[in-house]
């Protein structure tokens, strides 16, 4: 009792013996003050047109679309033109079924088999992160690191693997095993652990601990209890995070081309220098299905997972 | 034999949970520990496996003296020692099986821990406790999809699974109904007697500790202030171990209004 009285003084209230009385809304903290003011600041500093600004005007935002490339304009938003998009749909058909397209979509093409390759990196690298996050996850939660110094270590190597952009990784891993697919599911690889990894261990902080002291009380060593009574909790939103993984790594796979790393980025990039745009447009909207599709298929076994 | 000298057990805090405790439990007894909640009832059942470890004195159990056990030897004992709690601290997600696998946790190599391929005896085991509670049925069942007290049994029988020489039970029954309870407290009763398993539990429900005890010890403040037969442990003991008088709620037959 004397305890809580103790508390009620800190708070600067007093509380009439056998009367409740509301606590009033705490005033915000000067954290929370200044951090907003910091924000307001940064941004009004960032967008001024002076020396250390980017000079953003949101009212000549109009005009300067007005200015936009007729021809570009005209092929953004002439979808609802019949003939445009007949014209559109024709291009796809022949270099679907015409082999002698200068880029034909055929599975040993430029194109298709670039298309092919992304999803495998995509589907290796989820795979092989994935295998790989699990124990990683538990190690990098408080409650499931046998100790500070592993939790720590493993804590601070997946903040700096975060930390690297795939495309770096990519780079990386270029210069190390060679240009090709390799390396691209490699830095996929160090994604989706960086992703599963973090997400994952969260998910450890708001499970049920019980079951871990009934393992202890039954004289389980460490990773037998984290076995069978912590990873049988965290399976659902794992699988549900790796998933995610691979939605990501689908998306990251189209980049890594553009470094050497393999997947229709390395289609996109030749096209690109080539100043050959048609073909880049055909990738993209190609490589748009393609994403919907899978994602589609992935966001449908996460809801049933959840 | 289980014997505590001079235990105390002082929380992080300065809560002194169990002061000056000297206790000693012989083979094949059922002792049921009652008292208020927040009198060390809990610190008192969990000092035995050394899931609290005693800040002074010393724990007794079997041939191994907490403190001053090393990890290996504390595993040891605590395979030997198999324990059951109020909310039977099952992993819900898994099969009612591999929750009575994990208390074969100690004796399986770690390799069949981790990837789940346990052997055919202790398989075995774990049926055979399942059969000892009369929930076998129930083996390849998702733990989470049983009743409360179906749980229990399922808690009993991961206990059971460790062949162990002691039971704990941690307020078995605060999580059930009456009739459910008294399922429960049988079971604990029949294990005690048939397997001559050393039993503790934890109660609050007077009714039932005089009916399924062989000996009653009461905490109060940490304090051990009864200990005896449950025959002898009257209406005038339990209003002195909880310093009030008894109501309604201190009775589990109190509680069918509910």
């Amino acid at each position: 009792m004397s305890g809580e009285a103790s508390v009620d003084r800190e708070r600067g209230r007093t509380e009439p013996a056998g009367r409740q009385v509301r606590p009033r809304k705490p005033p915000p903290q000067p954290f929370t003050i200044l951090g907003l003011a910091g924000l307001v600041a940064f941004t009004l500093v960032t967008a001024w047109d002076w020396a250390l600004g980017i000079g953003f005007d949101p009212l000549a935002l109009p005009g300067e679309l007005a200015d936009s490339n007729p021809a570009m304009v005209e092929g953004l938003f002439n979808v609802t033109d019949a003939d445009w998009r007949a014209q559109y749909v024709e291009l796809l058909r022949t270099h679907f079924t015409d082999p002698d397209s200068p880029w034909p979509l055929s599975l040993d093409s430029r194109i298709g088999g670039g298309l092919v390759e992304t999803v495998q990196i995509a589907v290796l690298a989820t795979i092989v992160g994935a295998a790989l996050s699990l124990p990683l996850a538990v190690l990098n939660a408080r409650l499931g690191a046998p100790d500070r110094v592993t939790h720590a270590v493993v804590k601070a190597l997946n903040n700096v693997n975060r930390a690297i952009p795939d495309v770096i990784w990519a780079a990386l891993f270029v210069v190390l095993v060679g240009v090709g697919a390799l390396p691209g599911i490699l830095a996929l690889t160090m994604f989706t652990i960086g992703v599963v990894v973090k997400l994952t261990s969260d998910v450890v902080d708001g499970i049920d601990r019980g079951p871990i002291e009934a393992a202890r009380a039954a004289g389980a060593s460490h990773a037998a209890a984290m076995r069978t009574a912590l990873v049988p909790q965290i399976l659902p939103a794992y699988a549900s995070f790796s998933l995610y993984a691979f939605e990501l790594n689908l998306r990251g796979a189209a980049v890594l081309g553009f470094v050497g790393a393999g997947g229709i980025g390395q289609a996109m990039s030749y096209y690109w220098s080539q100043l050959d745009f048609e073909a880049v447009s055909v990738i993209v909207f190609v490589y748009l299905v393609l994403v919907i599709v899978v994602e589609q298929v992935s966001i449908s076994i996460r809801r049933r997972l959840g | 034999m289980i014997e505590f000298e001079g235990a105390e057990v002082r929380y992080p805090g300065g809560v002194r949970a169990l002061q000056g405790v000297d206790l000693r439990i012989d083979d094949g007894e059922l002792i049921v520990v009652v008292g208020l909640s927040g009198a060390g009832k809990s610190t008192l059942i969990r000092a035995i496996n050394g899931l609290v470890p005693l800040t002074s004195g010393r724990v007794t159990v079997g041939e191994r003296t907490l403190p001053g056990l090393d990890r290996r030897a504390l595993r040891e004992l605590r395979a030997q020692v198999g324990m059951i709690f109020q909310s039977f601290n099952l992993v819900s997600r898994s099969t009612v099986l591999n929750n009575v696998l994990m208390g074969r946790l100690h004796h399986v190599p770690l390799w069949r821990s981790l990837s789940g391929l346990y052997r055919a005896q202790d398989r075995e085991l774990a049926m055979e406790a399942l059969e000892l509670v009369e929930i076998v049925e129930k083996a390849y069942v998702r733990a989470g999809n049983l009743s409360g007290g179906q749980q229990q049994r399922v808690g009993i029988a991961r206990a059971l699974a460790q062949q162990p020489s002691v039971l704990l039970a941690d307020e078995p029954v605060a999580s059930l109904d009456p009739p459910t309870s008294h399922v429960v407290m049988r079971y604990l009763q029949q294990i005690n007697r048939e397997l001559g398993i050393t039993t503790l539990i934890n109660l609050h429900f007077l009714d039932l500790a005089r009916a399924y005890a062989d000996r009653v010890i009461g905490l109060r403040d940490g304090r051990l202030v009864y200990d005896g037969p449950a025959a002898q442990a009257d209406e005038a003991v339990f209003e002195e171990i909880y310093g009030r008088s008894l109501t309604a709620d201190d009775v589990l037959e109190g509680q069918g209004g509910l």
